[in-house]
């Protein structure tokens, strides 16, 4: 301990100096020790941050120097067996366990996802890449496994924070992790909003990510292992003592620590390995830590593993991306880019050689490192003090670096709009020089670039879609996405892949592609098209696109044209890999899951029987889930879902009548046994005032519209007569659906409708709810569609004769209605007015409505006997006519025929010439 | 030194402090620059413990730190700085601030307008001289840029986008070569800029497209975008200073009630959230609702409470002086006020008997019954 006497009572002098309590004294002190106490311990710890270039470069280092033959990493231990599967990856990519069978979890939290995002630029990476490669390397995970991090959150809140994408990303990329938890390697920020903000402040910095870097990270680039050791552990240290009280989370922390060094000498005992030849990589702040477990010659029990919980997990890679890292733990935008831009020219200038996998995609190939054997360990000397003394010493000016920026910013500006030349070049070079001299800066850091190219080259608007800021990010580094190869992908994904191959498409590409399928020229792109509608179904909207062509029952297309961006989707893909082996198996899946839901209604089992008939073919499947909605419909008590249900039974019944020989069983049942349900529900239906108007519509649609069908399967009509006669509404919508039917049962007749329309509007009292009768009529043309001639007679006498405080607030809500149903009431009604009105303007003038000429002589109720030859002929031929009328029942006899009897006909008689006028006018 | 004046500029008002500024400033300074950039963004933002000064420097402009180093940074290099934002930012006094910093002169101020012709960017004659004396040196009168100009200090340019596309052109030349001839002398006739010249310019975001700068112009003009305050402690803080400020200048004394000062904000504050929300330019306040806008409502407000009440500030009036202030179109704003006062005043002083929201409420009624 003696290593830091000296620094440890300059810090107690400060202490002292401040005038502060003991318990300043005791963290400053405090902090020492747990340098102390780190460093000494064995196996070696070596203390990381996430995406710290500095981090990384110092393991590489390392791991030359000491080669390990274990490592152990922070990281849950069961998404050891997807190392391996890192090779065939370009990174970043995030690993990934997934859940949504859940068994000892609150249902509500499923499905569970988490990940663990690695990027090459990470001390992880460099960590496995090493150990991977090199024979008799170990690499132990000794993290709790992803069911433990669920395990340990709390009940109450529904699961651990989720972050929302900040505004201003490119949203595409940041979304790449959906909504996952994310776990990271070396979390390492200060632990309350005041210290990051006095850090910040006093800093002259914006954010965490440059405050980072300009303190931690440009210091140590340089530093040797030691340095960088004692510093990070510092920081550590720091960050835990300087947090508030949060029981739950530092009761977390402290259980992984346990959990941690509880795995590492279970492993140590297993194995017999050296510790002295094993490296425990873990994030700074638990290098730093206090529980009883720690070091290895703690003589404390270990800590009691609880069992895992019955949840199956399953495991895969997904495609991550830097600005899916940094929305996911609330970095600042570009920070990761700019670390890894960092970690590339310190590589450089260092001449360190990083580990890569074998047979990596994605970077240039170095060459293989040479081995060295470690240097003789060296006694622990007191680094902190130089590095606590004087201010952070950072490069010297690196011109030919920041030349290089000036002039790239301004070439990739000019491409994106802005009007940038050589001159902006030069001043943004200028002030990135004054900027970082002003804020104490001897060579200008990323951040000082950024603001200096804002300040010369934004104007007063944004010519193209990106700003300036943006192209900085994209320039120092860029966003870099991931993919994960082939060989990685679950079996599903390299189904799919393969299946699409005939479209002779790279459909590994980010970009989006488009295919065009031409059905007829070549039918094997059949199988293709079905699978792309298939991935439509299941995948997210924007990653297989139909620009051409539909899928719907009883059509066919023949050529189809599709926008496919299934690169930049592979996570979807990657996740649905989870539930089945095809995607016929998932969606199978799904359809089933979806109609034996306590949930289900029968129009969500139509819905999947109409999905299993398109996309998966084939009777037994759809037979069975058809069967499943017969029962669905038996047992539903309400009709909220009625004209869904009739939608979709209507294009059922009529496809299957088109392709099949018969009806399938289901469907006959299902229309008896609907005919009976809302038979039964139709007087309720019309009383009760939760019930809309549109779904009594619905119901009077099904009954009507199928009744010949369900008559013919033995139901009986006198149900829906008896339904009907014991149907009482109230409400002036439903009661004008009630006429309807009746007159459609012949209960009464359309001229009695019509009078019984004309008293309402004849009755002030009725005017003003005139309208929502109307609403009845037109709700009515579903079921009833020949009462088209009635409706738009009663609407133009309506809109003739309403008031226009009544009509004009009626009118919105009729247009919306119309507007909502439009593919079922408009074009009934258009044809019916465009036959009743008279169609150019001349005619307007000289029309009457056809019900007022009509008027006067239907007012008589029976027909007048027709005249003609028709009539003659029967006259003259009664024996037939007679016949009938015997066997229908009728008891015969004859009218004569009004030629001229009465006393029109005596006068017509004796004035002839005025019947041969009116003849020769009429032609 | 400030007596005799109504408002003393910058340099004049922080004489003193810039003096000790300038006495302890050992960093370099570029060009003839009276303090170094670092000591300039001091003077700018105020000093705090960390800086080890002896005595405290208050801080006179409310912003992000960012914006005053671009800005210093911007005047050290090449180009001319123009600062844009919606009115009522403090853009001209940052403009100003920067201009006593950098060379204790902040009057060197050309106001655009749809009347400046180039004569008052560049130079024009005393026509009874040169009648005269004829054309000379002498008989020729410089404007504030070209003084700016021979003296190597920094000029400045109010409202650049009110005047004409021609006019404004003229900095081109002053920007690029650095100096202005005068092709009516025949020696003599090249005035060229010292060391440490250069143009802070102001623009308002809500001219954009009366008179669009060229691009030419663009081109020598850093933009420094200046937004709306809308950080309510930040906001606070500059209607305190300004409203301090205002009451010492016309040496009033009296009492700023903070709950008064809450009152403001929030009601600004809702103001500008339903502006936010507006469709139509009909539904929104003409006022832009900025911060300069509440220190007006206030100072209008003070002084009426000074010269027709008993020297208190009440709820009452800073609820009339803030209709008067608001209202300029009738009867669109004056319907946007009303609405308002019910939809939002009313309920809150229902839900605060007793305070300073019914008073509030009160004054702004009749205030505007008296408009309408």
């Amino acid at each position: 301990m003696s290593t830091f006497e000296a620094l440890r009572e300059q810090l107690e002098e400060a202490a002292r100096a401040f005038g502060a309590r003991d318990a300043v004294a005791g963290i400053l002190s405090g902090m020492v020790d747990d340098v102390g106490r780190a460093l000494g311990e064995e196996p070696e710890i070596f203390p990381v941050c996430h995406h710290s270039p500095a981090s990384a470069l110092a393991m590489a280092r390392r791991l030359r120097d000491k080669r390990p033959s274990v490592i152990y990493l922070e990281l849950c231990e069961d998404l050891a067996p997807l190392l391996e599967e890192l090779r065939n990856c370009r990174l970043p990519v995030a690993l990934q366990a997934f859940a949504s069978e859940l068994d000892g979890f609150p249902a509500a939290w499923a499905p569970l996802s988490v990940i663990a995002p690695i990027t090459e630029a990470s001390a992880e990476y460099q960590a496995i890449a090493y150990a991977l490669d090199t024979p008799g390397v170990e690499v132990v995970l000794v993290d709790r496994s992803t069911d433990h991090v669920f395990q340990w959150e709390p009940r109450e809140e529904p699961s651990a924070e989720r972050k929302e994408p900040e505004e201003g990303e490119d949203e595409d990329d940041a979304a790449l992790h959906g909504d996952a938890v994310g776990i990271e390697i070396g979390d390492l920020r200060p632990g309350f909003a005041e210290l990051e903000e006095h850090l910040l402040h006093h800093g002259k910095v914006r954010h965490w990510s440059e405050w980072w870097d300009q303190y931690v990270e440009q210091p140590l680039a340089g530093a040797d292992y030691a340095t960088y050791r004692q510093v990070m552990v510092l920081i550590g240290s720091l960050f835990r003592r300087l947090r508030p009280e949060r029981p739950g989370r530092d009761r977390r922390d402290e259980d992984r620590e346990r959990y941690m060094w509880t795995r590492m000498r279970e492993h140590l005992a297993a194995t017999g390995a050296d510790p002295s030849e094993c490296l425990y990589v873990c994030g700074a702040f638990h290098a730093a830590s206090r529980v009883e477990q720690f070091g290895l010659s703690a003589d404390a029990e270990p800590y009691e593993i609880t069992p895992r919980t019955g949840t199956r997990w399953s495991y895969g890679l997904i495609p991550s991306s830097h600005s899916a890292i940094e929305a996911q733990f609330g970095l600042a935008p570009g920070s990761v880019s700019i670390a890894a831009a960092t970690f590339a020219k310190a590589l450089k200038r260092g001449g360190v050689t990083p580990f890569r996998l074998e047979g990596q995609k994605g970077a240039a190939k170095r060459k293989a490192p040479k081995p060295s054997r470690a240097p003789a360990a060296e006694p622990a000397t007191d680094r902190l003090s130089g590095y606590l003394a004087s201010p952070p010493v950072l490069d010297g000016l690196d011109e030919s670096e920041l030349l290089g920026w000036c002039v790239d910013i301004v070439r990739l500006a000019r491409r994106n709009g802005y009007l940038s030349s050589t001159a902006d070049a030069i001043a943004v070079f200028e002030t990135s020089i004054l900027l970082a001299g002003m804020r104490g800066r001897a060579r200008p850091t990323p951040y000082d670039f950024q603001d200096a190219a804002v300040t010369c080259i934004e104007k007063d608007s944004v010519p193209g879609r990106r700003d300036v800021r943006r192209l900085c990010e994209i320039l120092l580094g860029g966003d870099r996405v991931g993919s994960v190869g082939y060989e990685s992908l679950p079996p599903l994904a390299r189904d799919v892949l393969d299946r699409l191959e005939p479209l002779g498409l790279d459909l590994t590409k980010r970009t989006i592609q488009r295919a065009l399928l031409d059905l007829d020229a070549d039918p094997a792109l059949a199988s293709c098209s079905r699978l792309l509608w298939i991935l439509r179904r299941l995948l997210p909207d924007d990653a297989v696109r139909p620009i051409m062509g539909s899928r719907e029952l009883g059509e066919r297309s023949i050529q189809e044209s599709w926008d496919l961006a299934i690169g930049r989707n592979q996570r979807s893909i990657v996740e649905l890999g989870y539930e089945g082996v095809t995607v016929e198996q998932v969606l199978e899946q799904r359809l089933r899951r979806a109609v034996w839901d306590p949930k289900a209604t029968a129009a969500i089992a139509l819905e999947a029987v109409e999905d299993a008939t398109l996309y998966l073919g084939g009777r037994r499947f759809a037979d069975e889930l058809g069967a499943r909605a017969v029962e669905l419909l038996a047992a539903e008590r309400t009709v909220d879902d009625a004209p869904e249900v009739l939608r979709r039974v209507r294009r059922l019944l009529a496809y299957y009548r088109a392709s099949e020989p018969e009806l399938p069983a289901w469907c006959e049942a299902f229309v008896t046994e609907g005919y009976a349900h809302y038979c039964t529900l139709l007087p309720t239906a019309f009383t009760d005032e939760d019930t809309g108007v549109r779904q009594v519509g619905a119901m009077l649609g099904f009954l009507f519209g199928m009744e010949s069908l369900a008559l013919s399967l033995g139901c009986d009509h006198a149900q829906l007569e008896l339904a009907v006669r014991q149907s009482h509404p109230e409400a002036p919508a439903k009661v004008a659906l009630l006429w309807a039917a009746r007159s459609q049962l012949g209960m009464a007749s359309l001229a009695e409708l019509r009078e019984r329309c004309d008293e309402l509007l004849a009755n002030p009292l009725v005017i003003p709810s005139f309208p929502l009768y109307m609403s009845g009529f037109v709700q009515a043309l579903v079921p009833f569609p020949a009462l088209a001639a009635l409706v738009v007679e009663v609407m133009s006498k309506a809109f003739a004769r309403l008031p226009d405080a009544v009509l004009l607030p009626w009118l919105p809500g009729l247009i919306t209605t119309l507007r909502e149903h439009a593919r079922e009431l408009v074009p009934v009604l258009v044809r019916e007015a465009g036959r009743t009105f008279p169609a150019t303007l001349g005619a307007v003038d000289a029309w009457a409505p056809p019900w007022e000429a009509s008027a006067p002589g239907a007012g008589a109720g029976a027909a007048a006997p027709a005249g003609g030859p028709v009539s003659e002929l029967l006259a003259a031929r009664p024996d037939t006519c007679d016949a009938v009328a015997a066997l229908l029942g009728y008891p015969g006899g004859w009218t004569e025929t009004a030629s001229a009897s009465g006393a029109a006909g005596a006068l017509l008689v004796r004035h002839p010439e005025t019947s041969a006028a009116v003849a020769v006018l009429l032609g | 030194m400030t007596d005799g004046m109504l408002r003393a500029p910058a340099e004049v008002k922080y004489a003193e402090e810039l003096d000790w500024l300038e006495s302890i400033d050992d960093s370099p300074k570029p060009f003839s620059w009276r303090l170094s950039p670092r000591m300039v963004r001091l003077f700018v933002l105020g000093s705090e413990r960390a800086d080890g000064l002896d005595r405290e420097v208050k801080q006179k402009w409310f912003g992000d730190r960012s914006f005053v180093e671009r800005a210093i940074v911007t005047l050290a290099s090449d180009r001319g700085l123009l600062l844009i934002g919606d009115p009522g930012t403090g853009k001209s006094w940052l403009a100003e601030l920067l201009s006593a910093a950098v060379s204790r002169n902040s009057t060197l101020v050309v106001q655009g307008t749809a009347g400046t012709t180039e004569d008052h960017i560049k130079y024009s004659w005393n026509v009874s001289m040169v009648i005269a004396k004829g054309q000379s040196r002498e008989s020729m009168i410089p404007s504030p840029i070209m003084t700016a100009m021979e003296a190597g200090v920094i000029g400045r340019f109010e409202e650049l986008t009110r005047s004409t596309s021609d006019v404004q052109d003229a900095l081109i030349s002053i920007l690029s070569e650095k100096y202005v001839s005068i092709p009516e002398l025949d020696d003599d006739n090249i005035v060229f800029a010292k060391p440490g010249f250069s143009i802070i310019a102001t623009a308002n975001s809500r001219d954009r497209g009366v008179n669009d700068l060229s691009s030419a112009l663009k081109r020598r003009f850093n933009f420094v975008r200046i937004p709306v305050v809308t950080n309510k402690r930040s906001e606070a803080e500059i209607v305190r200073f300004r409203t301090e400020e205002l009451l010492r200048r016309h040496q009033i004394e009296l009492e700023l009630p903070p709950t008064l000062l809450d009152v403001l904000l929030q009601s600004f504050a809702d103001l500008r959230a339903a502006a936010a929300s507006a469709t139509s330019d009909d539904e929104k306040l003409e006022s832009a609702l900025s911060t300069a806008e509440q220190i007006g409502v206030l100072e209008d407000a003070i002084l009426h409470s000074r010269f027709f009440g008993d020297a208190t500030l009440r709820p009452e009036t800073l609820g009339g002086s803030l209709v008067g202030s608001l209202a300029r179109r009738s009867p669109e704003d004056l319907a946007i006020l009303n609405k308002f006062w019910h939809g939002v005043v009313e309920p809150r002083s229902k839900k605060d008997k007793g305070g300073p929201w019914e008073g509030f409420l009160e004054g702004g009624r009749q205030a505007i019954s008296t408009l309408s």
